[in-house]
């Protein structure tokens, strides 16, 4: 989606938020602007059976240079809960430069 | 004839299966206690009871909008564990003192696995919620070394050491109250027999039969007895679907906290307490948080699901619920009336949903309930003499 030098995180932002638009539907998606502070569990009640959805998701988007699940088996349950959009972000937008 | 001692968590819907279990080996001439919070025992097994005290510990009330892994962390942390550590010498003087043959500890009372397998009694698991079937942590590795590191440092103080199998699953016999038909074809060990759930009639109170309508289908609403307060807006929103469907479809609302301010009217009726399973057996639909007793009474009665799991094992109930094909879910933090009414059409609409209801509660009946777990437990009596 774009050039090592100029790995855009609005765009990334984006991206995630299509990509979650697809997990949830659009039916349960009004109101809900995706920001960089946006928690999965708490703000957006995703289940660990959405992961599954959310990762093809991000898998058709990106193809192989992001690795969700791996990167999600990586974190500690602190980093777990409250997990947000932004590390997300952060994470895609390290594996882009 | 053998003497069992039943391990229980101050949970209702965990003492509920093992007091219908209790009775049926009672009945066959062996001899039963529990170990456990005698108050809550007593309330559903009888006064006549024989229940050995376990100290527990002043638990924490937990914070409701907890969800997700801060809930599992809340649940191993300020539940199971303190819960383990403070019944654990109840359990050892209800040893010493009723002598049993088997130990039958709930998976959520670790203490009772702990110290069977320190004091050399032979131990059977009772798997009271299907969730327990599906791997909760897949994906989530760190979140499984941290529970596996909780238990190994629990079975150092109360446990053998020496032991290194999940305690929450006895290698010799676990007793699951329910059926692969729900909890999904996994690949189960030889010691996993399915018993089907052991439901335990009510009383079931005073309910105003006539305000149900023969032309209407009728769908109840319950989001069990533990999420009160934050149910408020879920409820209003279900009331609020039926009601644009009010001509071709009722509600009966539990709302044991009081928060639905919506008077009652011919659409939907408001009760702080509902008889369930006689309601069942005139309910088309029942829209729910997938807590396990609420789904499996349900199932059992053919009665197909909306599933709004809220925290714990609802969303792995919730989700074997969809696979089966006897439900369909809805969030419960985001879905509203539209949501939660397009749900609602499909199951009573859309006959497959019924269908496959009916047939795992054909297979629930067919698992044999109490009478089964109790013919298990027999056997294992008699094959570790």
């Amino acid at each position: 989606m774009t050039s090592p030098a100029t790995v855009d995180e609005e765009a990334v932002l984006a991206e995630i938020g299509g990509a979650l638009r697809a997990v949830l539907d659009d039916l349960e998606f009004e109101d809900a602007p995706i920001t960089r502070e946006t928690r999965f569990v708490e703000d957006l009640d995703l289940e660990s059976i959405d992961l599954v959805t959310l990762t093809s998701e991000l898998r058709g988007r990106y193809g192989d240079r992001v690795d969700f699940p791996a990167w999600f088996a990586s974190l500690e349950l602190s980093e777990i809960i409250g997990l947000t959009v932004g590390q997300l972000a952060d994470y895609i937008v390290g594996r882009l430069r | 004839m053998s003497r069992f001692l039943f391990v229980v968590p101050p949970l209702v819907g965990h003492i509920n299966p093992t007091v219908s279990v209790a009775a049926e080996l009672a009945g066959r001439g062996h001899r039963v206690a529990w170990a456990g919070l005698p108050r809550f025992v007593e309330e559903l097994a009888g006064p006549e009871a024989e229940v050995y005290p376990c100290e527990i510990p002043g638990l924490l009330e937990r914070p409701t909008e907890l969800r997700g892994a801060a809930a599992l962390q809340f649940l191993w942390q300020e539940f199971f564990v303190p819960l383990a550590d403070a019944m654990a010498p109840g359990v050892e003087q209800a040893v010493r003192e009723f002598g049993p043959d088997v130990i039958v500890s709930d998976q959520q009372t670790l203490a009772g696995a702990l110290v069977a397998e320190r004091l050399g009694i032979p131990y059977v698991t009772s798997s009271t919620t299907s969730a327990e079937f599906s791997d909760a942590l897949d994906g989530m590795p760190k979140i499984g070394e941290w529970v596996a590191s909780l238990v190994a440092e629990l079975r150092d103080r109360i446990g053998d050491p020496a032991r290194t199998h999940d305690p929450r699953f006895s290698p010799d016999l676990v007793l699951a109250f329910t059926t692969p038909e729900l909890a999904g074809d996994g690949a189960y060990g030889d010691e996993v027999r399915f018993v089907g759930p052991a439901l335990t009639r009510r009383p079931a109170g005073d309910f105003p039969w006539q305000w149900l309508d023969e032309d209407r289908a009728t769908v109840l609403v319950s989001l069990g007895t533990a999420n009160t307060d934050v149910g408020a807006r879920f409820l209003a929103e279900c009331a609020a679907a039926v009601r644009e469907r009010g001509r071709r479809v009722q509600a009966v609302i539990a709302d044991p906290g009081g928060v639905l301010t919506a008077e009652s009217d011919t659409d939907v009726l408001v009760l702080p307490h509902i008889p369930q399973l006689a309601l069942l057996e005139r309910a088309s639909a029942v829209i729910s948080h997938a807590g396990h007793n609420t789904v499996a009474e349900s199932l059992w009665h053919g009665v197909p699901l909306v599933v709004a799991p809220i925290r714990d094992d609802q969303p792995l109930v919730a989700a074997q619920v969809t696979a089966a094909g006897a439900g369909v879910r809805v969030r419960f933090g985001r879905s509203g009336r539209r949501q939660i009414g397009a749900a609602l059409d499909a199951v009573l609409e859309e006959t497959q949903y019924r269908e496959a209801a009916r047939a795992i509660g054909a297979s629930f009946r067919a698992a044999g309930g109490a009478a089964a777990a109790a013919t298990q437990l027999e056997k294992f009596a008699v094959d570790r003499r």
